[in-house]
């Protein structure tokens, strides 16, 4: 199956990083998915899209005050003009020696390296190794929606494998991470019961 | 201390600054009493000679006899006055429009080159489809900067982009079906380089120029040039000439200095804004152009132009668009550029100006750090071959210097 492209890497650090996108790319990434960067050597860099953003510029602010654009000036600002769509993700592990890591990675990826999102298989994988440590990173990053992002990325778990165990299991993990942070865990699971899991 | 410093870092004497500020201010209601004596002679001489076409025509040829530097507004065949608005419906059409950019040969660099960039964007009204881009980059190095005369001057550079915009525009134009617009930004004359040590390249670059329109007339190619604030008053000057007594002999042999409107502009006789000329949306008549290069654009490309309220209710802006004669003489042509003109810098909202005229200036652009990364290619390059590279100068080096010496 080939991997489908979201993207390449504007700028990097060890817990996150921008990645940058085509419109046209844009049914692609999803907000709570799991994406990968390859690098070398089979050591790749797992994170989760917890937010999509498209700058504005000059231009499109006064376009957005004009009254009926035509089709091929929308066109020409979303496919011609140098304004990419941004995703930013959360590192939550990383892979090395055939080896599933849910911690923080040795190094970030560089710029432009291609982000791609994950398989099915390669959800699976990463999801199932080890015990949910990788939730720990989303749990205690600041300014995220963290409730937003844990729920969005279950819903694909769950649509994506069919397996109700692991929801299951990942809901009691949560609930035993955050026994002692009460707004927090109300948050979450309130958001988990809009996404019916 | 810091505030020896800041005094030390400026380059400006504001003490004498700030005196010269206020007389102007002082003198300001005085210049503007004046002006408005000016613009109320402008506007009773535009009453007054609206309809006398033929007159003016002939107080024109009386002044340009006298003086063939003569650059004014010659009315044709519509009152000087009048505006129109644009056509109701006009089916889609092709629009093309091109800007250039350049990096000038700057002797103070350690190569010597200069780079001409021009962009085109090709918009099919009514497709749907994405408009296309086209960039053509010219790199001029060793014997391309010798000229007959000497080196490559900043005047032939902008001298060649022009025509680069223009041939760009007729190329791209060639297999396109249906009616087909194409501008570009500044005056349809090619400028720059017309006397002195530049005049033979600009005759040669005026032949290629006036070639290429030619060539876009037979193919029925609209061609325009837009001039956003003009500054020119050409229609102002007209009514100058119609207010001087051309039989009489000190006004002819003076005419240069004769300029009882001073300080009235065209923008202010069709967008004051009080009472503008032309209501948004609307043209006015459309004037030839009185100028020395009526003998280089003749017959069907002889140049005229008509200014254009491209502002809204309150706001009026006019622009002046310079169109070759064939245009100005085809009303379903002139109606359909009016048009599409319009409705281009509507898109652009409260600062009216072509949507694709900007977006041609943003695929054209040449910045410094571009600047940069093309010298940095070509020294490395001529090391690769083993040959010598010069420094930059000295001057250079010291203005490149960071802190107070900076400027």
């Amino acid at each position: 199956m080939t991997p489908i492209e979201i993207g390449r890497l504007l700028r990097a650090g060890t817990t996150g990083f921008v990645a940058g996108c085509r419109v046209a790319q844009l049914t692609a990434p999803a907000f709570g998915a799991l994406v990968r960067a390859p690098l070398e050597d089979g050591y790749q860099i797992y994170g989760l899209i917890y937010d999509i953003h498209i700058e504005d510029d000059g231009l499109v602010r006064q376009l957005v005050t004009a009254e009926g654009i035509s089709d091929e000036v929308m066109r020409d600002n979303r496919e011609r003009r140098i304004v990419p769509v941004e995703m930013s993700v959360l590192v939550v592990g990383y892979e090395q020696g055939g080896q599933i890591f849910h911690l923080l990675p040795p190094r970030p990826p560089l710029s432009l390296d291609i982000i791609y999102s994950c398989s099915e298989s390669e959800l699976r994988r990463f999801v199932k190794a080890g015990r949910f440590g990788y939730l720990r990173h989303l749990l205690s990053a600041q300014g995220l929606p963290v409730s937003e992002v844990l729920s969005a990325h279950i819903q694909q778990v769950r649509d994506m494998t069919q397996d109700q165990a692991w929801v299951e299991a990942a809901i009691h993990e949560i609930i035993s991470l955050l026994r002692d942070d009460y707004p927090t865990l109300m948050s979450v699971l309130g958001a988990l019961s809009d996404v019916s899991v | 201390m810091l505030v020896h410093l800041f005094y030390a870092a400026m380059t400006i004497n504001f003490q004498q600054i700030y005196a010269q500020v206020k007389d102007i201010g002082q003198s300001a209601k005085e210049r503007r009493i004046q002006k408005e004596q000016a613009q109320t002679t402008a506007r009773r001489l535009l009453e007054q000679y609206a309809c006398e076409l033929d007159s003016l025509r002939a107080k024109v040829e009386a002044a340009k006899a006298a003086d063939p530097n003569l650059r004014c507004a010659c009315p044709l065949d519509e009152t000087l006055a009048s505006s129109y608005p644009p056509p109701a419906s006009v089916s889609p059409a092709v629009l093309l429009a091109a800007d250039g950019s350049q990096i000038n040969p700057d002797r103070h660099a350690a190569v010597q080159f200069c780079l001409i960039n021009v962009g085109a964007i090709v918009l099919r009204g009514g497709s749907g489809a994405a408009p296309e881009i086209h960039t053509h980059s010219q790199l001029l190095y060793g014997e391309e900067l010798e000229t007959q005369t000497g080196t490559m001057t900043e005047r032939l550079v902008a001298l060649r982009r022009d025509l680069k915009e223009r041939s760009l525009l007729e190329e791209l134009s060639r297999d396109e079906k249906g009616a087909v617009i194409t501008f570009t930004d500044g005056p349809l004359e090619l400028w720059g380089g017309r006397d002195g040590e530049d005049a033979r390249a600009y005759q040669d670059a005026l032949q290629s120029y006036l070639s290429v329109l030619s060539r876009m007339q037979a193919q029925g190619v609209v061609t325009a040039g837009y001039v956003d604030k003009p500054s020119a008053n050409l229609v102002a000057r007209l009514l100058e000439i119609a207010s001087a007594s051309v039989g009489e002999e000190s006004i002819l042999s003076n005419l240069r200095d004769y300029h009882p409107l001073r300080g009235v502009s065209d923008r202010w006789l069709y967008g004051e804004k009080a009472a503008p000329l032309l209501p948004p949306g609307h043209r006015s008549a459309v004037f030839g152009l009185q100028s020395r290069a009526e003998k280089e654009y003749q017959g069907r490309l002889a140049l005229c132009f008509f200014y254009l309220n491209v502002g809204a209710e309150g706001h009026p802006w006019p622009v002046r668009v310079e169109i070759p004669r064939w245009v100005a003489d085809d009303a379903q042509i002139l109606g359909l550029l009016h048009a599409a003109l319009v409705e281009q810098c509507r898109l652009m909202g409260s600062r009216p100006y072509p949507y694709l005229l900007h977006r041609a200036h943003e695929v054209a652009v040449v910045g410094l750090e571009e600047k940069y990364q093309v010298e940095q290619m070509l020294i490395q390059e001529l090391r690769r071959q083993e040959q010598e590279v010069d420094d930059g100068s000295y001057k250079q080096s010291a203005k490149n210097l960071p802190g107070r010496t900076r400027r």
